[in-house]
């Protein structure tokens, strides 16, 4: 499992290596990371905020964001965006996962501050209007889902597997959504709107 | 290999229509429905829990002064300063909380991570930095773990709660003297956690007097009425809302320590707190299954007719709350036994209190009593499905009470056709294929229906609208949508053409979303209700449109409203009382006059790699009665997920502790395994159809925790097929094959 949450988004180390050459931002949060890592308490000095612009759904919108501010958080908090959603905070289950720039991302493992100007979108964004996306009719379609709570995460996973290219085979496309976990255990169901799909999406 | 590729089931027999989920739109698209989801007054602050980093001993001292240094923090709250609270009772002696342990209630120390703090701030980042600098100081203790560790004492369950001794049926020595073969085992089974993808969260705002609790819950009543008593003030004042729960499987029924602590923040901050906790404080700030071991003795004649049947069950379980499931009552009414013995016993250490899981006294019961009935089988020199048919029995033995119904031996017929058992050849490590040994191995699945009170209110407006409401509860489970279709189909409207409103406490009660009693008892009270307005309407069943108009043309109305409390058959009627009082009488399973259960065959392939021991489960076939199935397609997601979940039990699950320090080790879900989409190729779902008149309204028997019952025992059997091993302590590890 631990492959496809690579896959599947990046890891602590490369969202650090990724803010440090962002300049400012990353220096700051080297420096946390350094601290933490050599167990001295941090300074209790002001909470280190940052203005970030971000594009989420298309629209793009300013906030301040604390620099230790995931995605997820952000886009639960501020952007009041709750369909992504929180089921580990640690890469594990896949439940937050978005697209950031057309791939699929762990937004738990991912800092609001590293992805201003990435184009973010989640799953209330799939959907033309009141049109569902192919992949949203294929899981009502195939009951793909029971609590529902894994759904978002699965859905964005399948999406992106798709353009991935990686509905060769069921066992395939089972590999490539393994990075997301659902404990009601709809996989079969999942397996087939995944199927279902696919050929519909086109450019989608 | 085939792949499961037609996933709607198509309508059957005895079964109502396999329409989409009511909210299926919502939960495809991130509709804001679960607890951490819904707005609130005003910006909210955030909460993080401190958890103890020691299984036994007691605060000697804490150091808030870093914690406190942190810019955005709101409060700190620790035994040293909690406001008051009042007693919480227990689910399992009539109240809600799953420990009776006062939350913050002193320095002492009963589990690893115990709340000891909850530290609220402006956002989450900064109570979880203050958090980290909460400086705490301990006395540790050596905590007794489990089974086996020091200190831990064993009494019988009697003993310790006052009753549970297991039933009793003729002589059980003599039977199992007098027997041909009998077979005598230990089986073990671990501890796991519900490990819902969604976390404990909770939400509450204080308007006045009244509290808002955004919560998931299993029984929003229940909560409301208890966590009112616990906070001192009128349960009309608390106001449960969880619209949808995102995964329960029995974790959130019962309120642990977060919930108060989280009321009281908000209280004293005057505004929203919301908490989110992390996925490792899940394992420990709320149940899970405990871990139990059995020993069977189990005896039949030269024919293979059952004799004797002898089960002493152990479960391990809390010094603060001696939680226990049981279950030898149910397991003794399975086959046509001559005679039953037994006894319950209870360990207890410094844990977390334990709560129901899926299936709680089944998962572990069945799955020892299939076992042995898989051995015997062999012993013998018997079909293991051949055997159990001999064995199928229409009542109780222990009482006589007979099965309303009980499709077993279909079950068998149907899943053995499906999966193609006739070509299975009997002895071990006969069937390969290159490398990988094959194993084929059964189990029945059962479990009891259980029926409690319900109530409903169901408008219907002259134009065919309708709604309907209830304080029920939608876990995954389809609850919506199979109570508009009751209505739908009772009224003769479409089901789209209704609003369902559950998961709120200001609905009309309904019961704890658990023991599978939803869609008996509330769709029972949602048909009385329809059947109260058909009478106003003077009708005796569904209506076409033209009647309903000139209805309420003669009513002289638009719209009628109908309220009805049910109570099963059988259980007094001012039992419906109880539920306004936050509590749930249950009736059924093996009852005095009547025995109702829903039954299941399971048929499983397992490979097994003869150079790496690597086991793989390339399909699995179940074959299920359970009465009127309501919808198809949620049911066929129902037994879908409860097969994998028995697959996961008896291969990946289970929490490990360190037993010298009494913690758990593999508290995040990348290290506790749960099935994933790669481990899953193929799951056959058969509904046979099953008619029982007699069971309740509808005719329905609740499903939810029936296919994860038996799984376990029959990939055991498929494992001894494959490799001649068996293993009899659960989960199985590639190391156990290394014999
Ligand atoms: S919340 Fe991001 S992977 Fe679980
Ligand atoms: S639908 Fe419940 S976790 Fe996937």
């Amino acid at each position: 499992m631990a492959d496809d949450i690579k896959k599947a988004g990046p890891d602590r180390r490369s969202v650090l290596k990724g803010s440090a050459l962002a300049g400012g931002v990353g220096a700051m949060l080297a420096t946390n990371v350094r601290a933490a890592q050599d167990g001295e308490p941090r300074a209790a000095a002001a909470v280190s905020r940052i203005p970030v612009s971000l594009s989420v759904n298309g629209q793009t919108r300013d906030v301040s964001v604390d620099t230790r501010a995931t995605l997820l958080d952000t886009l639960r908090h501020d952007f009041e965006l709750t369909g992504t959603k929180k089921g580990c905070d640690h890469g594990q289950c896949g439940a937050c996962t978005v697209h950031i720039d057309g791939e699929r991302k762990l937004s738990c493992l991912t800092l609001a501050a590293t992805v201003e100007g990435a184009d973010i979108v989640t799953i209330e964004g799939l959907a033309k209007g009141d049109a569902l996306h192919p992949m949203q009719q294929a899981f009502i379609d195939h009951d793909a889902f029971q609590c529902g709570y894994c759904t978002p995460g699965q859905i964005m996973s399948a999406v992106a597997l798709v353009k991935e290219g990686h509905t060769g085979s069921d066992a395939e496309i089972r590999e490539y959504m393994s990075g997301n976990l659902c404990r009601c255990a709809a996989y079969p169901n999942i397996v087939a709107a995944v199927k279902q799909a696919a050929p519909q999406m086109g450019d989608a | 290999m085939a792949d499961v590729t037609n996933t709607a089931a198509p309508t059957m027999a005895n079964a109502g229509k396999p329409i989409a989920r009511y909210e299926a739109r919502q939960k495809v698209t991130g509709g804001k429905i679960y607890g951490d989801d819904l707005a609130v007054p005003g910006k909210p602050a955030h909460g993080w829990l401190v958890t103890s980093a020691i299984a036994k001993g007691t605060i000697t001292a804490i150091d808030d002064s870093a914690a406190k240094a942190v810019p955005g923090v709101l409060m700190i709250m620790t035994h040293e300063n909690r406001p008051p609270l009042q007693p919480m009772k227990t689910f399992s002696t009539g109240g809600i909380g799953l420990t009776s342990q006062e939350p913050l209630g002193g320095p002492e120390i009963a589990h690893d991570g115990q709340i000891v703090a909850l530290i609220v701030a402006e956002t989450f980042e900064a109570a979880r930095e203050a958090g980290r600098k909460l400086d705490i100081s301990y006395n540790e203790g050596r905590p007794a773990t489990t089974f086996g560790s020091p200190g831990v004492v064993r009494k019988t369950t009697k003993e310790v709660v006052g009753r549970g001794g297991g039933p009793t049926l003729g002589d059980v020595e003599a039977a199992l003297a007098g027997s041909t073969h009998v077979v005598e085992a230990e089986y073990s089974t671990p501890v796991q956690h519900h490990n819902t993808i969604e976390m404990f969260t909770t939400t509450a705002f204080w308007e006045g007097d009244r509290l808002t609790l955004h919560e998931p819950s299993q029984f929003v009543w229940g909560a409301k009425v208890g966590l009112a008593k616990q906070l001192g003030i009128d349960p009309d004042n608390v106001h449960y809302v969880s619209p949808f729960v995102g995964g329960a499987f029995g974790a959130k029924a019962a309120i642990g320590h977060r919930t108060p602590l989280v009321a009281l923040a908000a209280k004293q901050l005057g505004r929203p707190v919301k908490l989110v906790p992390t996925r490792d404080q899940c394992f420990t700030i709320a149940g899970y299954r405990q871990e139990t071991k059995s020993k069977v003795r189990l005896g039949c004649d030269a024919e293979g007719r059952l004799t004797g049947y002898s089960h002493e069950l152990d479960e391990f379980t809390s010094l603060l709350d001696p939680y226990h499931n049981g279950g030898l009552e149910n397991s003794a009414a399975m086959y046509a036994f001559k005679a039953v013995g037994g006894d319950m016993f209870l360990s207890r250490g410094d844990r977390n209190v334990p709560v129901f899981m899926r299936s709680p006294p089944e998962v572990p019961v069945i799955y020892a009593l299939e076992s042995a009935m898989n051995e015997l089988a062999e012993k013998a020199g018997m079909d293991p499905v051949a055997f159990r048919k001999l064995n199928d029995t229409r009542v109780n033995p222990v009482n006589g009470a007979p099965y309303t119904s009980r499709s077993l031996n279909e079950c068998f017929d149907e899943a053995a056709a499906s999966f193609g058992w006739s070509r299975r050849t009997p002895a071990p490590r006969s069937m390969r294929d290159g490398d990988w040994l094959i194993g084929w191995g059964c189990s029945m699945a059962t479990y009891p229906t259980s029926m409690t009170p319900a109530t409903a209110r169901v408008t219907l407006n002259a134009n065919g609208g309708a709604k309907v409401e209830v304080a029920a509860h939608d876990v995954g489970t389809g609850a919506y949508t199979i109570i508009g279709q009751t209505v739908g189909e009772r009224l003769g409207i479409d089901p789209r053409r209704i609003i369902v409103q559950c998961g709120d406490s200001d609905l009309p009660p309904g019961p704890v979303s658990g023991g599978s009693v939803t869609t008996a008892s509330v769709t029972s009270a949602v048909a009385k209700a329809c059947d109260q307005l058909l009478a106003k309407m003077s009708a005796s069943g569904p209506m076409s449109d033209e009647d309903r108009r000139a209805a309420f043309d003669r009513i002289g109305s638009n719209a009628l409203i109908e309220y009805a409390e049910w109570t099963p058959a059988g259980m007094d009627p001012k039992q419906a009382k109880t539920l306004y009082e936050g509590g749930v009488p249950f009736a059924g399973g093996a009852g005095e006059d009547r025995t109702m259960f829903a039954f299941g065959a399971e048929m499983v392939e397992v490979r097994i790699n003869e150079r790496t021991r690597e086991i793989r489960v390339p399909r699995m076939t179940g074959a299920f009665a359970a009465g009127h199935i309501m919808n198809p397609r949620t049911a066929h997601s129902q037994y879908l997920g409860g097969m994998i979940w028995g697959m996961g039990s008896a291969l990946l699950e289970a929490t490990e502790m360190d037993r010298l320090r009494g913690r758990y080790v593999n508290d995040n879900i990348a290290e506790y395994l749960v099935a994933t989409n790669a481990d899953i190729p193929q799951v056959d779902i058969i509904m046979v159809p099953e008619q029982d008149d007699e069971i309740n309204v509808l005719g329905v028997k609740g499903i939810g925790e029936l296919a994860n019952v038996g799984t376990a025992a029959a990939i055991t059997d498929a494992v001894y097929h494959a490799t001649g091993v068996r293993i009899r302590d659960l989960p199985v590890r590639i190391e156990q094959l290394l014999v």
